[in-house]
């Protein structure tokens, strides 16, 4: 398995892929620094109690479209590099399984979603420091806004990396990922066993946890699934 | 353990209803260039992506170094090397960096890679991007990937589809020194029977999803009966004439043929036609080409 995510690695060389997961999370912070810029005083009114977790829920709740439709064109992008030049026929002529193939695309899409979230916290930290917002870091809750909107997206890693590699127009996923995204965005009254709102954390419990391990599960779920389906068909 | 490589047995694919390929049993030996030839929609490459696990068979059997491929495939794998139809790569990546995301995956050692990049004297031009390669270079390069992982069957279809002249020869060179050299059997594909004719050492015909031939390429030119043409004045009625008198011949394009004829019955029609006072102007063998063979075969399959 190393050897496979080491070869997609290096298939992801010089593609805009890592340029869009430093994108996201430095357009997230870029528009929060303006949000807060120019609403300084009233931002700063608003949570006076507690600054940080003031900026952290703002950045969380512009995060959530932005890994959505990030998820979404990763995805694509990934499977792409292998549609491009029909190169499924290659890669599965080659003496690795199927299954470690899409397990491959599957990680690596996790693992810069991963990458993107580790920086939005970063970029967090710095923008919070440059408003001079304290030293008082609740990075606990910072970790947890950050990531948990990543985990509980995992079923839509899991449909989107399916869909991007079994359908090889790619207008397909992408434009099934955007529409998700946006009703993502409208789903906080949804019935909270929707996955679409499981990224919003919101549920009847005020239990984030809750939504993150309804994502996992299913997710996981949903993986074993689409390997199932990638397994049994025949090799464009 | 059979001594075959590749032993195929009543594999069958269906697409729908339609039976793309049908009941083939392909066998091919060690040290082998096996030439799979078809018409275009014959079968060829669905055959090759059955034999390399990219699609499932709808019946039939596969074995190759005799292990089944529903149960070995990986081990099958990885001592073959193939090339489907038109090259794959990475566009974005150089012919270099495309070879070492393959040899990653083949765990073999790094020296291989400008071992196969000079197989294919592609070493000058290892560090550019392939998008900016011609087809010829594509080809190579992926005929490069398919020598990697020191296969000991190699399958290619169709390597010198769109390539020129030189290009063709190159290739084919190529190809044939594979066996002498490094011992590794080959099967390649291909629609025109002249390629395979000047590199195979056994033949496959394939039409229709039906292997119609399989056997060794001068038994395929032993094929080529000959046949006499006689040209005369007023066919038509030496035809009649001869017909009358008990001989059969074929009238085609203003000539009379005789198929399979011994020298007896060529000379009494000679004799029976100087007799009955028609003029004789020629009397020609004809060898069938092993084109025409080919195209008979196909033919009889019904058509092209
Ligand atoms: N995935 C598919 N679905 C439906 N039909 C298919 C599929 N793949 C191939 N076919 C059909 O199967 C037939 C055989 O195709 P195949 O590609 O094996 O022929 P071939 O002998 O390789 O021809 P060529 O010389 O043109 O490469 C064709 O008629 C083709 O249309
Ligand atoms: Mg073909």
């Amino acid at each position: 398995m190393m050897r496979v995510m080491a070869s997609e690695f290096i298939k992801i060389r010089r593609k805009m892929i890592l340029f869009l997961v430093f994108l996201g999370p430095i357009g997230v912070i870029g528009l929060e620094a303006v949000n807060f810029g120019i609403r300084y005083d009233w931002l700063t009114g608003v949570y006076k109690d507690d600054l940080w977790r003031g900026l952290i829920g703002e950045v969380a709740m512009l995060s959530i479209p932005t890994i959505l439709i990030g998820l979404t064109i990763l995805t694509s992008m990934i499977a792409n590099i292998e549609h491009q030049t029909n190169a499924w026929k290659q890669l599965l002529a080659l003496p690795i399984s199927k299954t470690k193939v899409f397990t491959g695309k599957f990680l690596l899409s996790v693992l810069l979603l991963f990458l993107s979230c580790l920086l939005l916290a970063s970029g967090t930290v710095l923008l919070g420091l440059l408003l001079k917002f304290g030293t008082n870091i609740p990075f606990l809750y910072l970790f947890k806004m950050c990531f948990f909107p990543c985990l509980a997206s995992l079923p839509f890693i899991a449909v989107q990396t399916w869909l991007a590699i079994t359908i090889k127009n790619q207008a397909i996923p992408l434009t099934l990922g955007i529409i998700g995204a946006i009703v993502s965005m409208y789903s906080m009254n949804f019935p909270d066993w929707v996955p679409l709102k499981w990224p919003l954390l919101l549920n009847d419990w005020d239990k984030p946890i809750y939504s993150v391990l309804a994502g996992l599960v299913t997710g996981i779920l949903l993986y074993f699934m689409s390997l199932i389906d990638f397994n049994r068909r025949d090799v464009k | 353990m059979s001594d075959f490589i590749i032993e195929t047995s009543r594999l069958t694919k269906k697409f729908g209803s339609r039976k793309v390929v049908d009941h083939v049993d392909l066998k091919v030996k060690k040290g082998e260039i096996y030439g799979f030839l078809g018409p275009n929609g014959a079968g060829k490459t669905t055959t090759i992506r059955m034999l390399l696990g990219l699609a499932r068979p709808t019946k039939g059997s596969i074995q190759i170094f005799g292990k089944d491929i529903r149960k070995e495939k990986l081990a099958i794998l990885k001592k073959v090397g193939s090339l489907v139809e038109y090259p794959s790569y990475y566009g974005h990546l150089s012919a270099y960096e495309n070879l070492e995301a393959v040899r990653i995956l083949l765990d073999v050692p790094k020296s291989r890679i400008d071992e196969v990049l000079s197989i294919v004297r592609l070493t000058n031009d290892a560090k550019r991007p392939v998008k900016g390669f011609s087809l010829g270079m594509k080809q190579r390069l992926g005929i490069a990937t398919a020598l990697l992982g020191n296969p000991e069957l190699l399958i290619l279809d169709e390597p010198t589809n769109g390539l020129d002249p030189s290009g063709i020869i190159e290739i084919r060179e190529l190809i044939k020194s594979m066996p002498k050299e490094h011992g590794i059997t080959i099967v390649v594909s291909s629609h025109l029977l002249s390629e395979i004719d000047q590199m195979a050492t056994q033949v496959g015909i394939i039409s229709k999803g039906r292997m119609i031939f399989q056997d060794s390429i001068s038994t395929l030119r032993a094929q080529s009966t000959s046949k006499i043409k006689l040209t005369v004045n007023d066919v038509e009625s030496a035809w009649k004439t001869l017909l009358t008198h008990g001989y059969t011949t074929d009238l085609s394009q203003n000539n009379l043929f005789i198929e399979n004829g011994s020298d007896e019955k060529v000379a009494e029609i000679v004799k029976s036609l100087v007799q009955n006072d028609y003029s004789i102007y020629r009397v020609e063998e004809e060898r069938k080409s092993l084109e025409e063979i080919f195209l008979e075969l196909t033919g009889k399959e019904g058509g092209l």
